[in-house]
C-alpha cells in the first residue's frame, strides 16, 4: 500500500503498436506491475504526438493513426521502483521511461478494512492536549477561521481535533462574544481542541499561528487512553503510537 | 506580536439552572471575571451529563438544564484571586485547574496574510 511521502513517479512513453511476445507491449508492461503488486498504474492513449522515430502520430488524419503513443504512469516507493526497473527497462524495447521524484500528499482508499470487530484494544500514553480560542467570525482566506484549522490539521495528518462554539465569553479582543437576537449575527467564542503527540502539535502551532490574527493557545500535557478496534491496524497504530505517529484512520 | 507563559487553566462546572442574584449563575461569573480584570473567560453549554446529585442535566421541554463549563485561562496569581470569588457564587459543583502553556497571538490589523 502506497503511503503518503515522498515517492517515485514512473512514466513510460511507448508506441500503441510496438509487441512484446505476442501481446501489445503496453498491455504486457500492465499487466506486469499488476501481477508484481504496484499499487495502481494508468495507461493513456495520446491525441498526438511524435518520438524517437519522428514521424508525427495523430488521430486527425486516417493513415497517421497508426503508432500512436501510449504512456503508462505508476507511482510507488523507490525501493519498489528499484526492484520493477530492470524488468521495466528489458521490455521496454522502443520508447521512453522517466522517473520524477513526487510528493505522495493523500492516498484515500474508500474501501476500509471491516469496521469495529471483536474487543477493543486500549493503548495509554502521553501526549499533548492544545486549546485554541478564537471568534465564531474570525476569517482565513474567505471561510470561517475555525474550518480552515480543521482542514489543515487534516492535511497535517493529527489524530483529530473537535470545534466547540461557546455560549457566552469574552477575552483577548475586550468585547463580549454573545448571540444575537437573529439567529444569524454570531460572534460566539469557539474553541477548538486538539490531541497528538507533543512533536506533531509543534509542527501544528506553526502552521496554526500563522492562520491566526487574534487570539489564545493553551497547551497542556496529557495521558491518552485511545480505544482501538481489533484487525491489523491494531498493530500498526500500536506501533506508530510508541513513536508518537497517530494514523487519524485508526481513531 | 507574541508571549508565551506558563498559566493555569480553571473549569468551572455547573448547571444552567443555577442562578445568581437572579441571573444565569455563568452570565454572573463571566460578569465578576471581568470585574476582576481576568484575561478571559469562555462558557460551553454541554448536551447532556450529571454530576454530584447524580440528576441527569439535559435539555427539558420548559427548564434549560444542561450542563454547563466555564473556562479561563490567566495566572496562577489572578486565579488566586477569582476561586475564592466563584467558590462563593455557586452552590453545587466542580472546581478544577490545571498547569498550561499560554501562546497569545495578537497581529496588527491589515496582516497581509489574513
Amino acid at each position: 500500500m502506497l503511503q503518503r511521502g515522498t515517492a517515485k513517479k514512473v512514466t513510460i512513453f511507448v508506441n500503441e503498436d510496438t509487441r512484446h511476445h505476442l501481446a501489445s507491449l503496453s498491455e504486457a508492461i500492465l499487466t506486469f506491475l499488476f501481477h508484481r503488486g504496484v499499487s495502481g498504474a494508468t495507461a493513456t492513449r495520446a491525441m498526438a504526438g511524435f518520438g524517437a522515430h519522428h514521424a508525427m502520430h495523430t488521430t486527425k488524419i486516417e493513415a497517421l493513426t497508426e503508432h500512436l503513443p501510449i504512456r503508462i504512469e505508476f507511482i510507488e516507493s523507490a525501493a519498489r521502483v528499484d526492484e520493477l526497473m530492470p524488468t521495466l527497462y528489458d521490455m521496454v524495447t522502443d520508447g521512453i521511461i522517466e522517473v520524477q521524484d513526487t510528493q505522495v500528499v493523500k492516498v484515500a482508499n474508500r474501501e476500509r478494512p471491516a469496521p469495529p470487530q471483536g474487543p477493543h484494544a486500549e493503548s495509554k500514553g502521553a501526549a499533548r492536549l492544545m486549546r485554541i480560542y478564537m471568534g465564531e467570525s474570525d476569517r482565513w482566506q474567505d471561510e470561517p477561521l475555525f474550518e480552515a484549522i480543521v482542514k489543515r490539521l487534516r492535511l497535517m495528518d493529527i489524530a483529530g481535533a473537535t470545534v466547540y462554539r461557546g455560549i457566552l465569553g469574552y477575552g483577548a479582543k475586550g468585547h463580549t462574544h454573545k448571540s444575537g437576537r437573529l439567529p444569524f449575527s454570531h460572534d460566539l467564542p469557539v474553541m477548538i481542541s486538539v490531541v497528538d503527540s507533543a512533536e506533531k502539535l509543534g509542527r501544528a502551532l506553526a502552521e496554526i499561528e500563522s492562520m491566526m490574527q487574534d487570539g489564545i493557545i493553551v497547551l497542556s500535557d496529557v495521558e491518552v487512553i485511545r480505544f482501538i478496534h481489533g484487525g491489523p491496524l491494531t498493530e500498526n497504530s500500536n506501533a506508530n503510537g510508541e513513536t508518537g505517529e497517530t494514523p487519524s484512520a485508526a481513531l | 506580536m507574541r508571549t508565551v507563559k506558563q498559566a493555569k487553566l480553571l473549569r468551572l462546572h455547573f448547571s444552567e439552572g443555577d442562578h445568581y442574584k437572579g441571573k444565569p449563575l455563568y452570565e454572573a461569573i463571566v460578569n465578576r471575571c471581568r470585574e476582576l480584570k481576568i484575561a478571559g473567560a469562555t462558557v460551553f453549554r454541554g448536551l447532556e451529563g450529571y454530576g454530584e446529585t447524580a440528576e441527569i442535566h439535559r435539555h427539558h421541554l420548559v427548564r434549560r438544564d444542561q450542563p454547563i463549563v466555564v473556562t479561563v485561562v490567566d495566572t496562577a496569581e489572578n486565579l488566586a484571586r477569582l476561586i475564592p470569588e466563584v467558590e462563593a457564587m455557586m452552590d453545587t459543583g466542580m472546581i478544577a485547574t490545571s498547569d498550561v502553556e499560554y501562546i497569545r497571538i495578537e497581529k496588527p490589523p491589515g496582516d497581509p496574510t489574513r
